[in-house]
C-alpha cells in the first residue's frame, strides 16, 4: 500500500452501547450504514487518512463496545489515545447520563492531554430527541469539550466531527501544546515525515547469568 | 270602310245635278293660282292683295260670298272625290296587309331553312376535321406532359430518396436512384437536367454513406428487420461482400466507441486526445466498479449485436446446393461471409477484452474496498460467463488476469489485514472477552454461509458443491444470460450490479438458499446473536470467588482472536468468489495465525530468564523458526514483527509477572488453533486434492503445536515464583557430607514451599480475572515443579562433597518439598520429579551403570555430571575416566 502520511493520530469513539459509535466510525471509513448493526464485540478498528490543513493525517481508530462487562478489555485501548469521540444518543437520555462516567474514564485512562469532541448521534431522529442541544453544548461547555450533533445514518457532520477533533489536535502540536515525540501522546510520525520514530528494536535475550538450566 | 263626314254644306246626294252643273262652274271661276301647293302660295295674302279697289263692304262682302263658295265647291268636290277612293283604297290596304302576312311566314320559313342548312353543314363536315386536328394536339401535348414529368420527378429524385431512406426504405430507394440514373442518360437531349447524371452519382454516393452509417448503428442495436432492408439494399448495388467487410469494422471501432463512451461520464474532464488508456487512469477508484459495470454493459451490447448478426447468417443465408454458375458464385460468397462472421466472433471477444484489461490494469484495483473488489470480480466473472456463450471461449485471458489480479488484490488486502493485526496486537490488553463457555468460530457473523459445511454437532463435513463455486457456468447460468443474447430486450446480464441491494451471492449466484437453510436452523443463529456472555464479568468473577478451586472450563478469547476470526470469515468469503485461488487465501489466512502465534510467543517470553533447552519442543522450535522466516522473509511477505506491549504490567510480583495475561495470551493462541482445527475440513473441501497435504502438514505441525507454547511461557511467571538466588545460596548453607541420615528437611525447603504457597495465592488472585481450566492450571504448576527440579538439582550440583548420608538428605528435602507441592497444586504426581529423582538416585549407580548415565543423560549439564562423578566416585581413576567422557560428551554434540 502505497500510504503516506506525516501524522498517525490515535482516536477513541466510546460511550454507551447503540449510541452510534460503530455506525459513525463505519460511515466514515466509507462503510454503507446498517440499521440492525451487531453489538460490537471488545473493540474494533478502522483506519483513514485524512488532510487536515494541507497535512495527511493517518487517523487510527479504535471503536470501543459501550457495554459494561467489555470494560476490562476496552480499557487497554485507551491509552494513549489522542483524541477522543464522546458519543451519545440523542434520543437516550441515560445515553447523556453516562456521559459523566465515560469522560471520566477516557480522562483518566487516556492520555490526560486527550482530545475529546462530544458527539450527539442520530441528530435525523428529531422526532424522538430527548436530549437537547442547548442541554448538551451546555455539558460540553462545562468539561471543556467541543461539540458536535451528527448523523451516523445520513452522514451529517460525521466527517466533521474526526476531522474537528484532528484539526484541535494538530493545532496543539503546532502550539507545542502537545509534544509527538512523548511517549504516549496517542501521535506518531508518519511515514511521510523523516523523523520517523523507528520502533524501538527488541533488545536481544542475553542469555541469562542465572545458574539455573532449566 | 265607314263612312266620312259630309263636308259642311253637302249633306246629300240627292242634292241635285243642277247644283252639279252650278258647281263645275264655280270650279271653274277659280282661279288656278289657288292649286299651288301651300309652300309656294300664300292663299290668304293672295287674297288680300287681290281684294276690290276701293274696298268697300259690298265688293269685299261679293268677294267674299265668292271666296266662300269656291271653298264650300272645292270642299265638296274634294269630299266627294275621297268618297269615291275610298273603298278602291280599302281593298288595296287588305290587300297590303294579306302580302305582309304572307312575307312573314316566307321569312320565317327561310330562317329555319337556314338555320337547318347550317347545321346540316356542320354536322356533316367541319366536326370531323377538328377531331383529328384536336386529336393530333392532344397526343403531342402528352408527350410533352410526360417528357416535363419524367424531368419534374428526376429533378425531386434527391427529395424523394431522402423520404425513402427516412421511412427506411433503402432498397427502393436505390432503386430510384438506379433508374432515374438510366433515366437520365435516357434523356440526354434536355439541357434542364443535363448536370442530373452526376448528381445522381452523387446521391448514390450519400445514399451508400447512409446506409453505411445505418449499417455502422447495427453494431450497438441489431435490428433484423433493418439489417433484412440493408442487405436487399446492398444486393441490389451488388456490394454485399464489401458492407459486411465494412461491417466487421464498424464493430471494431463499436467495441471502440462504446467504451469510450463507458469511461468518459466518469472522468472530470474529457478531450478528444485522451487515450482510452489515459481515460482509464483518471477515473476515480470510488467510480470504478460504476464505470467497469458501464464498460461491461457497452461492451455486451455490441457483442449482442454481434451476435444476433451472426445468428441470422445462420438462420437465413443457408447454401443453397445449385449448379448454376451464378449460385455457385453467390454460394462462395456466403460461405466466405460466413467464416468471416465466425472468426469475427473471437475477434470481438479479443477486443472486449483487451479493452476490459486496459481498465482493470489502470484502475488501482488493488486499493479496492473488499465489497467492490468483489464487485468487480462478480462483473468479470459475468463476462467470462457471457463470452462462453458469445464465442464459446473459456476466456483463459480474462480468467489468467482474473486469478493474478486477485492474488495480488488479496496479498494487499492480507497486508491490509497483517499491519491491523499487528496493530491489535500491540493495544491487545490480553484481557479475556466475555464469551460463552460454547462459543466458537460459527458463533460469528462472518461464519453464517459456513454453518452448514461445519456444523460441530454432526462429523460429516460438506464441502460446497464444487460446481456452484467453480469459474465454468453451470447449465443454469448459460442458460440464463442466453435469455440476454435475444433481440428483443434492451437489458444485460450485468443489470443485477446496478441493484443496491444485490449481495455477493447473488451476484456469484451462490447458494441462493443461505437463508431459509439458516432459518430452518436457528440454534446457530440464536448463538450468533449471542455468543457473547451474558452475565457481567464481575459475576463470573464473584462465581470463582466463591470457589476458587473449582476450575472451569471456558473459553479464553482476546479481543485480538475474534478479530483474527473474522478476518477468517472475510479470507473464506473470498474464497468463496476465487475458488481457483483458495489454496493461496487460505495460506494468507495462516498466515493471521502465524503471526498472532508469534506476537504471542515474543511478547510472552521476552523475559524468560531461564535458558530453555526442554521448555521448548522440537516442533514448537521449528514452527517459530519457520513463522520467523516466512515474516521477515522475502519482500512481499515480509511484515515488521509486533513491537512488545509496553502497557503490560509484567513485572509486578503480585500479578505473578503478568500471568494472567501471558494465560490469556497462550490459551487464546490455543484456542485460535482449535478454531482452525474446526475449519480444516471445510478447507480441505474448498482446495485441489493435491494441495490437501499441504493443509495436513500445517494442521500437524502448527495447530497442533500451540499447546507446546505454555511451557516457555508460563516458566516466565513459575521461574520467578521461587528465587533462585536465595535458595541456592540456602542450599550450598546444607551439608551433605553429614554421616547419618538426618530426620528433619532442610530449611531451604521450607523457605521454598512459603514462596510456592505465596504463589499458590496469588495464582488464586489471577483465576478471578482469568478462567483457569486444568490444563492451564496444571501446565503452570508443572512448570513450577519443572523450575524447582532444575533447581535442586542446581543447588545439589553445587556440593562437591556429598555422604550417604547427605544423599538421603536430599531425598527427603526433595520429597518433602514434593508432598507440599503436591498439596498446594492439586497435581498428582507433581510432574518431572524424575529428574531430581534420577540425579540424586545416580550416586548410587555401580561405576558401569554411572559411565551409561554420565554418557547418555544429556538433560543434565556437564557441571551437574561432573559434580555427580566427584561425589560417586570414590576411585580416582574411574573419576578421570566418567571426567573425560563427560568432556568428550561436549566436545562430540
Ligand atoms: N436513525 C439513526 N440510527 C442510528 C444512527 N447511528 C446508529 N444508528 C442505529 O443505532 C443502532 C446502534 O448503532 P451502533 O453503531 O451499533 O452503536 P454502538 O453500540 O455505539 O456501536 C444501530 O441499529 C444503528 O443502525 C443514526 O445516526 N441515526
Ligand atoms: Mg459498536
Amino acid at each position: 500500500m502505497s500510504e503516506s502520511y506525516e501524522y498517525l493520530f490515535k482516536f477513541l469513539v466510546i460511550g454507551s452501547a447503540g449510541a452510534g459509535k460503530s455506525s459513525l466510525l463505519n460511515n466514515f471509513i466509507g462503510n454503507k450504514f446498517k440499521e440492525d448493526r451487531c453489538h460490537t464485540i471488545g473493540v474494533e478498528f478502522g483506519s483513514k487518512i485524512v488532510n487536515i490543513g494541507g497535512k495527511s493525517t493517518k487517523l487510527q481508530i479504535w471503536d470501543t463496545a459501550g457495554q459494561e462487562r467489555f470494560r476490562s478489555v476496552t480499557r487497554s485501548y485507551y491509552r494513549g489515545a489522542a483524541g477522543a469521540l464522546l458519543v451519545y444518543d440523542v434520543t437516550s437520555r441515560d445515553s447523556f447520563n453516562a456521559l459523566v462516567n465515560w469522560l471520566r474514564d477516557a480522562r483518566t485512562l487516556a492520555s490526560p492531554n486527550i482530545v475529546i469532541l462530544l458527539v450527539g448521534n442520530k441528530k435525523d431522529l428529531e422526532e424522538s430527541r430527548e436530549v437537547t442541544f442547548t442541554e448538551a453544548s451546555q455539558f460540553a461547555q462545562d468539561n471543556e469539550l467541543m461539540f458536535l450533533e451528527t448523523s451516523a445514518k445520513t452522514g451529517e457532520n460525521v466527517e466533521e466531527a474526526f476531522l474537528k477533533c484532528s484539526k484541535t489536535i494538530l493545532a496543539k502540536i503546532e502550539t507545542g501544546e502537545l509534544d509527538p515525540e512523548r511517549i504516549g501522546s496517542g501521535i506518531q510520525y508518519g511515514t511521510a515525515t523523516s523523523k520517523r520514530l523507528t520502533a524501538p528494536k527488541k533488545p536481544p535475550r542475553t542469555p541469562s547469568d542465572c545458574a539455573c538450566h532449566v | 270602310m265607314e263612312n266620312r263626314h259630309a263636308p259642311p254644306g253637302v249633306n246629300s246626294r240627292s242634292e241635285t245635278a243642277a247644283q252639279s252643273a252650278a258647281d263645275l262652274e264655280v270650279l271653274r271661276e277659280i282661279e288656278h293660282v289657288y292649286f299651288s301647293p301651300p309652300a309656294q302660295f300664300d292663299a290668304a295674302r293672295y287674297a288680300l292683295e287681290h281684294a276690290p279697289t276701293p274696298p268697300d263692304c259690298d265688293a269685299i262682302h261679293r268677294m267674299f260670298t265668292k271666296l266662300k263658295r269656291q271653298q264650300q265647291v272645292v270642299s265638296g268636290k274634294a269630299l266627294h272625290l275621297i268618297s269615291q277612293q275610298r273603298d278602291n283604297c280599302d281593298r288595296e290596304f287588305a290587300e297590303i296587309q294579306n302580302i305582309r302576312e304572307q312575307l312573314a311566314q316566307t321569312l320565317q320559313t327561310c330562317r329555319e331553312a337556314r338555320e337547318q342548312l347550317k347545321t346540316a353543314s356542320n354536322h356533316l363536315t367541319i366536326s370531323t376535321f377538328v377531331i383529328l386536328a384536336n386529336v393530333r394536339k392532344r397526343q403531342i401535348i402528352k408527350s410533352v406532359l410526360k417528357s416535363l414529368e419524367l424531368l419534374r420527378s428526376l429533378r425531386s429524385v434527391e427529395k424523394d430518396v431522402a423520404d425513402l431512406l427516412s421511412k427506411k426504405e433503402y432498397f427502393e430507394a436505390i432503386d430510384l436512384i438506379l433508374k432515374s440514373k438510366k433515366a437520365a442518360a435516357n434523356n440526354k437531349e434536355y439541357t434542364c437536367i443535363a448536370d442530373l447524371s452526376t448528381r445522381l452519382q452523387d446521391t448514390l454516393d450519400m445514399t451508400e454513406e447512409k446506409l453505411d452509417s445505418v449499417l455502422a448503428s447495427i453494431c450497438h442495436n441489431f435490428d433484423e428487420d433493418v439489417f433484412k432492408k440493408l442487405k436487399k439494399a446492398y444486393d441490389l448495388l451488388g456490394k454485399t461482400q464489401a458492407a459486411m467487410e465494412q461491417l466487421h469494422m464498424h464493430y471494431s471501432s463499436a467495441v471502440n466507441e462504446s467504451a469510450i463512451e463507458a469511461v468518459k461520464p466518469f472522468l472530470n474532464e474529457y478531450t478528444i486526445e485522451l487515450k482510452f488508456q489515459e481515460m482509464c487512469q483518471s477515473v476515480p477508484t470510488n467510480k470504478a466498479p460504476m464505470c467497469l459495470l458501464n464498460l461491461c454493459e457497452n461492451l455486451f451490447r455490441v457483442m449482442r449485436s454481434y451476435y444476433l448478426l451472426v445468428n441470422w447468417h445462420l438462420k437465413n443465408e443457408e447454401i443453397q446446393p445449385s449448379s448454376s454458375v451464378f449460385d455457385i458464385e453467390k454460394n462462395v460468397s456466403r460461405e466466405y461471409i460466413k467464416q468471416k462472421l465466425k472468426a469475427g466472433l473471437i475477434r470481438i471477444w479479443h477486443d472486449v477484452q483487451a479493452k476490459v484489461s486496459i481498465f482493470l490494469k489502470s484502475s488501482g484495483l488493488e486499493e479496492f474496498q473488499f465489497e467492490k473488489f468483489i464487485q468487480m470480480l462478480g462483473i468479470l466473472r459475468k463476462l467470462t460467463q457471457v463470452a462462453e456463450i458469445f464465442c464459446g471461449d473459456t476466456s483463459d485471458l480474462l480468467q489468467d488476469f482474473i486469478k493474478t489480479q486477485s492474488v495480488s488484490y488479496i496479498k494487499n488486502y492480507h497486508r491490509g489485514r497483517m499491519e491491523e493485526l499487528k496493530l491489535f496486537l500491540e493495544n491487545e490488553g490480553w484481557e479475556q472477552c466475555p464469551v460463552k463457555a460454547t462459543f466458537n468460530v460459527l458463533n460469528l457473523q462472518e461464519f453464517k454461509q459456513f454453518r452448514k459445511y461445519l456444523n460441530p454437532k454432526s462429523d460429516i463435513v460438506k464441502g460446497p458443491q464444487s460446481e456452484a463455486t467453480s469459474s465454468v457456468p453451470s447449465q443454469d447460468d448459460s442458460v440464463y444470460i442466453s435469455k440476454y443474447f435475444t433481440e428483443k430486450t434492451s437489458k444485460t446480464p450485468f443489470e443485477i450490479f446496478r441493484n443496491a441491494n444485490v449481495t455477493n451471492d447473488d451476484i456469484f449466484g451462490l447458494e441462493p438458499e443461505s437463508e431459509g437453510s439458516d432459518e430452518s436452523d436457528d440454534e446457530p443463529d440464536e448463538l450468533r446473536r449471542d455468543f457473547v456472555e451474558d452475565t457481567d464479568v464481575q459475576d463470573f468473577s464473584n462465581d470463582i470467588q466463591s470457589s476458587p478451586s473449582k476450575i472451569k472450563e471456558s473459553v479464553i478469547v482476546t479481543n485480538t482472536t475474534l478479530s483474527v476470526l473474522r478476518n477468517c470469515g472475510q479470507y473464506l468469503q473470498i474464497c468463496r468468489y476465487l475458488p481457483q485461488i483458495s489454496l493461496e487465501v487460505i495460506m494468507l489466512m495462516n498466515q493471521l495465525f502465524d503471526y498472532y502465534f508469534y506476537a504471542v510467543h515474543i511478547f510472552f517470553t521476552s523475559d524468560l530468564d531461564v535458558a530453555s533447552s526442554t521448555l521448548y519442543s522440537t516442533k514448537l522450535n521449528l514452527v517459530l523458526k519457520r513463522i520467523s522466516n516466512s515474516i521477515n522473509g522475502g519482500d512481499d511477505t515480509k511484515f515488521e514483527c509486533p513491537s512488545n506491549p509496553e502497557h503490560l504490567d509484567m513485572i509486578s510480583e503480585a500479578n505473578l509477572h503478568g500471568l494472567s495475561e501471558r494465560i490469556v495470551g497462550v490459551e487464546s493462541v490455543i484456542f485460535l488453533a482449535k478454531q482452525f482445527e474446526l475449519l480444516q475440513p471445510y478447507l480441505e473441501s474448498i482446495v485441489a486434492s493435491h494441495q490437501q497435504m499441504i493443509l495436513e502438514h500445517f494442521r500437524d505441525n502448527t495447530l497442533m503445536v500451540v499447546e507446546d507454547l505454555r511451557m516457555p511461557v508460563y516458566m516466565c511467571s513459575a521461574s520467578k515464583a521461587v528465587d533462585a538466588r536465595s535458595a541456592l545460596i540456602a542450599m550450598s548453607q546444607v551439608r551433605w557430607d553429614v554421616k547419618n541420615v538426618a530426620v528433619e528437611h532442610s530449611p531451604y525447603v521450607d523457605m521454598i514451599i512459603r514462596k510456592i504457597q505465596v504463589f499458590a495465592l496469588r495464582l488464586e488472585n489471577v483465576a478471578t480475572r482469568v478462567t483457569l481450566n486444568m490444563r492451564v492450571v496444571q501446565s503452570v504448576w508443572g512448570m513450577v515443579s519443572k523450575f524447582v527440579v532444575h533447581l535442586l538439582v542446581e543447588g545439589f550440583s553445587n556440593a562437591t562433597k556429598c555422604s550417604n548420608g547427605g544423599r538421603g538428605l536430599m531425598q527427603l528435602d526433595y520429597r518433602q518439598l514434593f508432598v507440599k507441592l503436591e498439596k498446594i497444586s492439586g497435581l498428582k504426581p507433581v510432574p518431572y520429579q524424575d529428574y531430581v529423582d534420577k540425579y540424586v538416585k545416580a550416586y548410587y549407580l555401580p561405576r558401569n551403570e554411572l559411565e551409561i548415565f554420565v554418557r547418555d543423560r544429556t538433560e543434565y549439564s556437564n557441571k551437574h555430571l561432573l559434580a555427580l562423578v566427584s561425589c560417586a566416585c570414590e576411585n580416582k581413576r574411574d573419576r578421570q575416566a566418567l571426567t573425560a567422557i563427560i568432556e568428550c560428551r561436549d566436545a562430540g554434540s
